[in-house]
């Protein structure tokens, strides 16, 4: 029989770790990308123009970055077959997706942590509410994000234009938790109310939708 | 099939009397593809798998490396390797847990004679161990001493079975 | 497949419907604040009924699939989800125009009904482009899959919707205070395109079954919705007071017919493709 579930979930992890390490091929990119889109941004949406929507343009481009760096997540799996390896000895399906999302999860946050110093740079942003509210909305959209992007992303694979589906799929079903996302880091921003409705149903949204993605990860892993 | 990964249009499939989906760590595959990472090395990838049949120790791990021809402290990454010794550590991942059924998918193929019949005669030892091996190959002509029983399919249709005679080619 | 059942329905969905659609044009009173136009009402309100159910029929066919693997709730679970959009574009075309005179604005973004509505087509489009795009074996029991995740975000966009933009003023698209006769005008409408839209439905469940027992992978998907577009270029640059109100009222009618008779003729082609590729399987 195989390991305890958590031990596989963490070694998925720390395999997904070693291997980005050695190549580092995507965090580089990733970073680059994510420093051109915020400079993109400041050039397209002028300072004081914005300050009424700095919430919403944070959120896209946390989420084109998040998207471009989904699309690679079974990449290396898919490469030399692994993923059939995977899938013919006895370890539950469900270790591998917890190990592939909370290794998106750390790269996106390492994303993130990024791109808001930028942001901050470029935009003058000071927030007014309490900075740890800020930070919770954007764990839990990174996570709603990561968790239904990872599950699309492994349905794409048996898809013929693999890159355009996951945004494709993943967008709308998003569409509820990104409002969320962007009213709640604007209410903290400007300190013009609390953000706890937002947070509350951003963690209702992931508990819902962690659990389907669990449920179905295996049926979608053997479609075939 | 065999090996649960595509779905049979009726019927299912026992081994030793289990599910085949049940009976997963007592298999071992090896496909056409390496379905090995090409950025670690050939013992950080069988510790890795290794996790997955439950398995921690190194021990089985060099045994299986040592029994394919390879050099368990070869710190080169499988990206490196030649075709011959992806092969080889591909057939590694797949008989480190001692599976009693063994699946193989033209394990001959790209491979040099000389490695060709270590494998056989590798094979062999583990058949006469007791495991089951099921091996599809264009290359009959290296089972001739090895195998029990043959099937011969032509466009998806059983044609010929039997079992196999001393230098039958 | 063409039972004479089949044709004798499609007759009495052609009657109720042309019924129901003199009622609403003719028969039911004019709406004091906007006039004839809310007359699309008759048309908008059904075809989001119809789509809805469809999309719920959706949810239980594929949850029943990924049950029992049975290729009818495959057949049915994609039927539901075409003939659903088609249903939807019709609402989310009429929805504007309708808007557009009685309001002034074609969108409102705090519209409730409107947003989800537009969040399920795109959900709904988005599984169809699935179904399109997935490898032959794939297909079934990840689309399945995906209308589990799109009917689990139903609810919550309407959540969303309710709970982060009632602070601004919405011009609601709806008729408040309903007349008892434009009730029941409506209800006839409702229950005449839920029939018309089970004929659909069966069409091309019909159609899908064949398909599959040629085991075509590659049959086309694609919303009618494209179709309605092109029929309305004049009416988006007039402002409301220089154009005769009817004109949206026609307009409104005409985009939800000409999409549903544009799916008809779209299904028809498809038909005749159909037929000659299972004579070819037949004979080779």
């Amino acid at each position: 029989m195989s390991a305890p579930f958590t031990k596989l979930a963490w070694t998925n992890v720390s395999k997904d770790l070693r291997l980005e390490w050695r190549s580092r091929d995507v965090f580089n990119s990733m970073m680059f990308f994510a420093l051109i889109v915020v400079v993109v941004f400041s050039f397209a949406f002028e300072r004081e123009d914005s300050k009424p929507v700095m919430g919403g343009l944070i959120w896209i481009a946390f989420l084109f970055s998040t998207t471009m760096a989904l699309n690679q997540s079974w990449a290396r799996e898919l490469r030399n077959g692994v993923l059939d390896a995977y899938r013919v000895s006895p370890a539950p399906a469900e270790a591998l997706f917890l190990g592939k999302c909370l290794g998106n999860f750390i790269l996106i946050v390492l994303l993130e942590c990024l791109m808001a110093p930028l942001f901050v740079i470029f935009y003058n942003l000071s927030s007014v509410g309490p900075l740890w509210q800020l930070v919770l909305v954007t764990l839990l959209g990174t996570w709603a994000l990561v968790v239904n992007g990872t599950f699309f992303a492994a349905m794409s694979i048996r898809t013929r234009n693999r890159e355009l589906m996951l945004p494709l799929l993943l967008l709308p079903i998003s569409i509820p938790a990104v409002l969320s996302m962007v009213t709640g880091t604007a209410q903290v921003l400007s300190g013009d109310g609390s953000p706890n409705v937002q947070l509350k149903f951003l963690a209702g949204f992931c508990v819902i939708f962690t659990t389907a993605c669990f449920l179905l990860f295996e049926t979608v892993l053997n479609a075939e | 099939m065999i090996a649960g990964l595509n779905e049979p249009t009726e019927g299912n499939i026992l081994i030793y009397g289990i599910p085949n989906k049940q009976a997963l760590d007592r298999m071992g595959y090896m496909a056409h593809a390496p379905l090995l990472y090409d950025e670690l090395s050939g013992m950080e990838n069988l510790r890795f798998f290794a996790q997955l049949y439950g398995i921690s120790s190194d021990a089985p791990l060099t045994k299986a490396m040592e029994r394919v021809g390879l050099d368990p402290k070869l710190e080169r990454r499988v990206g490196q390797y030649s075709q011959g010794m992806r092969q080889r550590l591909s057939l590694a991942r797949a008989i480190f847990h001692e599976p009693k059924l063994l699946l193989l998918d033209e394990p001959f193929s790209n491979v040099d004679p000389d490695s060709a019949l270590q494998i056989a005669t590798l094979l062999a030892g583990m058949r006469s161990g007791g495991a089951t091996i099921l091996l599809v190959t264009h290359q009959v002509g290296l089972l001739a001493n090895l195998a029990d029983e043959y099937l011969m399919l032509s466009h998806g249709q059983l044609i010929d079975h039997g079992p196999m005679t001393r230098g039958q080619a | 497949m063409k039972t004479k059942l089949f044709f004798a329905f499609a007759a009495f969905c052609c009657a109720f419907l042309a019924y129901g659609t003199y009622q609403g044009l003719v028969v039911a009173p004019t709406e004091e604040t906007m006039g004839d136009v809310q007359r699309i009402f008759y048309v908008h309100v059904p075809a989001a009924t119809v789509g809805f159910t469809l999309f719920f029929v959706n949810f239980l066919a594929s949850i029943f699939y990924l049950w029992k693997r049975s290729p009818q709730a495959d057949a049915l679970a994609a039927t539901s989800a075409e003939v659903g959009v088609v249903f939807c574009t019709v609402v989310l075309i009429t929805g504007p125009i309708w808007a557009r005179y009685a309001w002034g604005v074609w969108w409102s973004p705090w519209d409730m009904r409107l947003n989800t509505t537009l969040m399920l087509w795109l959900l709904y489009m988005s599984y169809l482009i699935l179904r399109r795009s997935s490898s032959a074996g794939s297909t079934s029991v990840l689309a399945s899959s995906l209308a589990i995740f799109a009917f689990l975000d139903v609810p919550i966009v309407y959540m969303a919707n309710r709970w982060f933009r009632t602070h601004h003023p919405s011009p609601m698209i709806g008729t408040p205070n309903l007349d008892p006769r434009m009730q029941t005008i409506l209800f006839i409408n409702m229950l005449a395109f839920l029939c018309f839209g089970t004929l659909i439905a069966w069409f091309r469940y019909e159609m899908e079954r064949t398909a599959q027992k040629i085991n075509i992978a590659h049959v086309q998907r694609a919303a009618g919705g494209a179709a309605g577009m092109l029929l309305l270029p004049a009416m988006f640059f007039a402002t409301p007071s220089h154009v005769n109100p009817h004109a949206y009222l026609w307009g409104g009618y005409i985009a939800a017919w000409g999409i549903y008779l544009g799916y008809l003729f779209f299904l028809m082609s498809k038909l005749a493709r159909l037929k000659k590729e299972a004579a070819e399987v037949e004979a080779g």
